[in-house]
């Protein structure tokens, strides 16, 4: 699982791309036989797309966005990587307190709504309380898996060079989990990236959330779809870009595409 | 035994610190387990939350069955042929990304808001996951098992049958077990969205001045979850003991 870098061969290459030409090519024969309203070809979705993005308006939606992913993610961050090392290094600790974990986690997020709106109103607060709850456990559960399989053998060199315990962490621990942790965050930032447009709906409509709803009310699909297809190429871009990251950071240790 | 001690102990002091939070705070921001039990458990007998809570999972089981009949097989063919691969993976990857609750609106003016609307939302939530599950759990299957069948004689249906479908059995459940998540919180999106079934409870309860409503209608959520996942592990470790799941999550 670790350490192969897998290389995609210039066929699975062509072949991607043959999948999504051909993709589109179905959607929009079978999007001409239907009204538009009901499913709009994707020729029409591509041109809203380009049109709402040269003049701005799902710009500037996007960008009002990035603030309550930005505050929700950091904060899901900056619980999830101490718990996910409480939960991987701390036996006890994760024998107590798993169970509680997985008991959360098993509620859905949008269930929460009702009571974020009690505690935090409708607006900013609360879109970031919604993000952090649909990112933290997941960045957890990749710290926790990072930190508990890191390889004694590393451990017992680092003693027996003399490390001590805060040595151990941080020049032992932290470097091998260094992989897990990443894959959290990349995992944490799609869920996060959903987590706001999720937020914008179902509290007060803002952002691109304010932009589906008009859609919606205008009966404007491929205003929608194009809003959807934004959203679903950012969290690709973003998961592409952190894998970079990830190579350049740790070249040592490239993962295999899942 | 000492396992069982700790967990009882995290789960005590977890229902202890609620306690003490929900004291401090009161009912009306965030309701004592005492008081959650006090008025919920007389409400969950008394009709109105638990033939809701069915309706909405008979729906629900509609969409997850489909995006199972389809997610399995999809997921076989992508790991027995690169080809399949290559052409399914890139909606794959789109399609684990998207957001569920940003198709909600899509998916009113498509199919309105009954029946057919809840079916699709969870089947689109759930397929990728079921596919994608059983993909990796297919790809593991090492060609030697194969090639021995075909030593002896094994033709395509014996291999599948005899060979393939007892390596597959465990990513069977686990991607049922995924899939039946996935399909939990698909259905509270979009019932919370449009207002109808247990979504409309949820809705309704954050609008009374009490949270102990609220907080059990959570509770129950939990309680579901949790009693899938372990009726599910357990059926997997009961029907094939050989398989010792690696814990990723």
């Amino acid at each position: 699982m670790t350490g192969i870098l897998r290389v995609p061969a210039a066929r699975t290459v062509w072949l991607n791309w043959l999948s999504i030409v051909l993709g589109l090519i179905v959607w929009e024969a079978i999007a001409r036989r239907l009204p538009h309203i009901v499913l709009p070809p994707p020729s029409i979705v591509l041109v809203r797309l380009v049109e709402d993005t040269l003049n701005g308006k799902l710009v500037v939606a996007l960008l009002g966005s990035l603030e309550a992913l930005v505050f929700g993610l950091a904060l899901a961050i900056a619980v999830g990587v101490p718990l996910g090392f409480a939960f991987g290094r701390n036996r006890t600790f994760a024998e107590m307190f798993d169970p509680v974990l997985n008991a959360i986690y098993a509620i859905p997020p949008v269930a929460f709504v009702p009571f974020l709106i009690i505690w935090f109103g409708l607006h900013l607060p609360a879109r970031v309380a919604l993000v952090f709850l649909m990112s933290v456990f997941e960045i957890t559960v990749a710290v926790t898996a990072g930190a508990r399989d890191v390889n004694p053998n590393q451990i017992d060199v680092g003693r027996a060079f003399g490390a001590r315990r805060f040595d151990l962490v941080r020049k032992v621990i932290f470097p091998a989990a260094l992989p897990f942790i990443f894959t959290g965050f990349r995992i944490g930032l799609v869920r996060a990236i959903n987590g706001t447009i999720t937020a914008e709906l179902f509290f007060a409509a803002i952002n691109l959330g304010a932009l589906m709803n008009d859609d919606a009310r205008r009966f404007d699909t491929a205003g929608l779809l194009s809003v959807i297809v934004l959203l679903s190429l950012l969290g690709l871009a973003a998961q592409a870009a952190l894998r970079r990251v990830e190579a350049r950071v740790l070249p040592w240790h490239i993962r295999a595409a899942a | 035994m000492r396992r069982l001690w700790l967990r009882l102990a995290g789960i005590a002091i977890a229902l202890g610190v609620w306690e003490l939070v929900g004291r401090h705070f009161g009912e009306s921001l965030f309701a004592a387990p005492s008081l959650v039990i006090a008025q919920f458990v007389p409400q969950l007998f008394d009709g109105s939350v638990l033939p809701v809570l069915a309706g909405s999972l008979r729906q629900m089981s509609i969409g997850f069955a489909l995006a199972y009949a389809l997610g399995v097989p999809a997921g076989v063919l992508m790991a027995r042929s690169k080809t399949v691969d290559a052409l399914l993976h890139p909606w794959l990857s789109m399609g684990v990304v998207t957001s569920i609750a940003a198709l909600v609106p899509l998916f009113i003016l498509m199919f309105g808001t009954g029946f057919s609307f809840r079916v699709a939302i969870v089947f689109f939530a759930t397929v990728w996951f079921v596919a994608l599950t059983i993909y990796q759990g297919a790809r593991g299957i090492e060609p030697r098992w194969l090639e021995v069948g075909r030593a002896f004689g094994a033709g395509p249906i014996q291999s599948f049958s005899k060979i393939m479908l007892p390596a597959l059995f465990p990513y069977l459940l686990i991607g049922a077990r995924i899939g039946l998540i996935h399909a939990i919180r698909a259905m509270v999106v979009a019932e919370t969205f449009v207002i109808v079934g247990y979504g409309a409870l949820i809705h309704n309860s954050g609008l009374s001045v009490s949270t102990a409503p609220l907080l059990g209608l959570l509770l129950l959520l939990m309680l579901l979850g949790i009693v899938v996942t372990w009726v599910l592990r357990k059926a997997s470790s009961l029907i094939a003991p050989w398989y010792e799941e690696r814990r990723t999550a």
